[in-house]
Formats: C-alpha cells, sequence, structure tokens
C-alpha cells in the first residue's frame, strides 16, 4: 500500500465514522455544533497520530495474550498526560478542546488503530494511519455538527441565520442518531461507487 | 514476545508502573500551573465585569460569606489601582445554589458599579457550567438573552425569575434551555444577596440605606435572606428543584 493511500483510505473506504462505525460516543455526544465537532476531531487526530506511535515502538516487547489492556494503559497514560499538559501552558487552547480531551480515552478508534494497524506496522506507516483516520474522523464530525446545527439551530459555525424556529431535536441526541443514520446512507451509497 | 505467565505479569507490571510513574510526576509538575492559570481566569474575570483591568484597578477587599457550609459567596471591592479610596464596583463570585442547571451548578461572577445611590449591574462572566454544548452552554456566548436581560439595569427592579415561569419575571431563557437558565437566574440572585449582604443593604427597617431605599419593601428583603442566607431553606428548594427536574426530563 503506498504511503498517500494510507492517508486517503481513512477517509473514504475505512472512514471511522460512516464505514467502520467506531467512536459513536462522542460522535453523538459533541457534534451538536460543527465547531465542536471539529475540535473533538483535531484533538482525537493528535492524540491518534502520537499513540499509533508509541503502540508501534513498543509492540514487539508486549505478549499477545495481554496486549489490549497494556494498549489501554499507554492510551490512557498518554492522554492523561496530554491534557495536563495543554492545561497548564496552553491555556487558550484548554479552553476551545479542553473538554474533548478526557473523552479520547474512552475513544475506541484509538484502541481499534493500536489493535488492528500499529501493533502490526511500522512507526512511520502508524503515524500516516492515525493522520488519515484522523482526517477521516474529523472530516465526518464535521459534516454531522454542520448538519445539525443547521437543522436544530438554524445556524452554521456559529453564525446564526434562523433563531429560534429550527426543530431542537436535532441538537439532542435523538435527533444525532437521525442524522447519523441518514449521513451513513448517503456515505455509503457514494463510496460504493 | 511468547505469552509465558512471567512474561505478561512482567510486561504488564512494568507498562503500568512506569505509566502511574510518568503521570504522577507530570501531575506534580503542572498541579500548581493549573491551579495558577485558574486563579488567574478568575481574577481577570473579577476586573472584566467592571469593564477594567488589572492594570487600572485591583482588589482592596474580599469578603466571604458561607451558605450552609458549602457554597461561598465572594465579594470583592474594586478599587482604582492609583487612588484606592476610588471604589470602581464590586464584582460577586457566586454559585446557584436553590437551582442547579441541567448538568451540574452554575458559577458566575457578578459586576455591580453604582453611580448615587443606584446600583447597576456591569458584566457577567461564567467562571464555571457544564451545560449541553450548543444549548445551555450557549450562556457563556458573549450577547446571549441571559446577558441581555441584566446588563445595566437595576437588580433592584429586576424580577428573578424566567419569563417563562412567571410572565413578570425579567429573564428571557435561552432557546430550548429553562432549566439552565433558571440557575442562571438564581445565580445572579445569589450574587445580588451577596452584594447586599456586603454593603450592608440587607437589614431590615434601615430602608434609608438601601440605593432606592424607598422601592425595598421588607418581603423583598424577608425573601432575599431565606433564598440565600439560609442553608436549610436552600437544601429544601434543592430538593424542591429536583422533583422539577425529573418532571421535565
Amino acid at each position: 500500500m503506498g504511503k498517500l493511500q494510507l492517508i486517503t483510505k481513512g477517509i473514504l473506504k475505512e472512514n471511522p465514522t460512516f464505514a467502520l462505525i467506531l467512536g459513536m460516543c462522542p460522535t453523538i455526544g459533541v457534534t451538536s455544533t460543527a465547531i465542536n465537532g471539529m475540535g473533538m476531531g483535531v484533538a482525537t487526530m493528535a492524540v491518534l497520530i502520537l499513540s499509533n506511535m508509541a503502540i508501534s515502538l513498543i509492540k514487539n516487547l508486549i505478549p499477545s495474550k495481554v496486549r489490549i489492556p497494556a494498549f489501554i494503559v499507554v492510551i490512557a497514560s498518554f492522554v492523561t498526560i496530554i491534557g495536563m499538559l495543554i492545561k497548564a501552558y496552553l491555556p487558550a487552547l484548554d479552553a476551545s478542546l479542553g473538554v474533548f480531551i478526557p473523552l479520547i480515552v474512552v475513544n475506541c478508534i484509538i484502541l481499534g488503530r493500536a489493535e488492528a494497524f500499529a501493533s502490526k506496522n511500522g512507526i512511520v506507516d502508524s503515524a500516516l494511519d492515525g493522520v488519515g483516520i484522523g482526517l477521516g474522523f474529523t472530516l465526518s464530525l464535521t459534516i454531522i455538527g454542520a448538519v445539525r446545527e443547521v437543522l436544530g439551530s438554524g445556524a452554521i459555525f456559529g453564525v446564526t441565520f434562523a433563531a429560534d424556529v429550527m426543530p431542537l431535536l436535532f441538537i439532542l441526541a435523538p435527533g444525532g442518531f437521525l442524522v447519523l443514520g441518514y449521513l451513513m446512507v448517503v456515505f455509503n451509497k457514494i463510496a460504493k461507487r | 514476545m511468547k505469552s509465558s505467565l512471567k512474561n505478561m505479569v512482567l510486561v504488564l507490571f512494568t507498562i503500568t508502573a512506569v505509566s502511574a510513574l510518568l503521570v504522577g510526576l507530570v501531575d506534580h509538575i503542572t498541579k500548581d500551573t493549573i491551579a495558577q492559570t485558574m486563579q488567574n481566569a478568575k481574577n481577570e474575570a473579577k476586573f472584566k465585569v467592571l469593564g477594567t483591568s488589572a492594570s487600572e484597578a485591583e482588589v482592596i477587599a474580599d469578603s466571604v460569606y458561607t451558605i450552609g457550609d458549602k457554597f461561598e459567596i465572594i465579594v470583592s471591592t474594586v478599587a482604582d489601582k492609583s487612588d484606592n479610596s476610588k471604589v470602581l464596583g464590586y464584582a460577586v463570585d457566586a454559585t446557584s445554589i436553590t437551582k442547579s442547571g441541567y448538568a451540574g451548578r452554575i458559577q458566575l461572577m457578578v459586576g455591580f458599579v453604582e453611580d448615587g445611590n443606584t446600583s447597576s449591574i456591569s458584566g457577567v462572566e461564567v467562571l464555571a457550567q457544564s451545560e449541553t454544548p450548543g444549548l445551555g452552554a450557549n450562556m457563556t456566548v458573549p450577547g446571549n438573552v441571559l446577558e441581555k436581560s441584566i446588563l445595566g439595569k437595576n437588580p433592584q427592579t429586576l424580577k428573578f425569575k424566567v419569563k417563562k415561569d412567571d410572565a413578570s419575571g425579567s429573564f428571557d431563557s435561552l432557546t430550548g434551555s429553562t432549566i439552565s437558565s433558571r440557575a442562571y437566574v438564581n445565580a445572579v440572585e445569589t450574587a445580588y444577596a451577596g452584594y447586599l449582604k456586603a454593603r450592608g443593604w440587607l437589614d431590615e427597617g434601615d430602608a434609608s440605606s438601601t440605593p432606592t431605599g424607598a422601592t425595598a419593601t421588607e418581603e423583598d428583603d424577608a425573601k432575599m435572606g431565606a433564598t440565600a442566607m439560609s442553608g436549610a431553606t436552600a437544601t429544601e428548594e434543592c430538593a424542591e428543584n429536583n422533583d422539577v427536574k425529573e418532571e421535565e426530563k
């Protein structure tokens, strides 16, 4: 597989949200606005690239029967440390992304890629896989967030154009599931061609 | 590596030990900086709600009131930096007491300025909230309806209710976030009670010392006292509020 393909496959063929159906919890939880979706996507991408590289580095030292708990411990510590560092030294970034960082620990995309890709591939390929899957995730969350924001609060990227007339349902979780379902249909129709 | 018992125990132990050590180490390094950053944000808010900044003004006194044994109202007197006798206003740090939001209590910094005998609200900053993004969390957006309901208003003329609950209330609520709005209103009310207390204006029968004393009825004072200053009442109303919350879910 070429290096470029490693990145593009994450956006279409192995899109984490619409094709792999991974990370549904943050997908429903934070996509009430496009900006929030993008923030979560970017934060996840950063952690994913780093955790993929870390797992790829230590993969040969871990007995295969205990690989899952080992990966989880590595990822959780990793995210906690990054979270603390951002909180302490980058308060501006913390104000916009801080709420998402603890959520990344429980994001199964991170563990999923560690298990399915990073534990079998070299460090460069693992980093590229992180970039690709991260981009796919960011893109999907931004699209879902934008649709929910437009339908639910009559705004796009925080700019309101139709206040107070849109059905609130789309901001709440049930509307999130509706949007996710329909977008999944559309996405898979396009991707199958 | 081979999955022998010895290997597995050893590797897992090493990984958890190293991780714990690293997390502990980073926590130790960043703990003070994080506390400092949060304190700074709070200090900045004190000046921001009064329309000034740390370079022009400073806090000359803090009075702390405890409600029940859980809630603190901190009233900071902010004065001109070069002339400490020139009081610019009062910044009150208060938490919603009787009403919590959809996902926790709301902590606000509310600024009160005085012009002669009239006080008005000069600014509000949300210090802590955990409301739904896109709904209740909109209370942090500058220029939202809650903020607009009180900015520049004389708190004495305000009725601390959202219009949805009481048509004569002074507060519009955020779209689809009545519960969050109620908590916000309660936090403002608590801040006002703390402000009155700090200024010594809560004493009944001493109407002449209140800013627009003539309109302050004893009933208002009693109500204010009951809402903010009595722990028992606060707990009761809290329980009541929980019932309301259940119904609305």
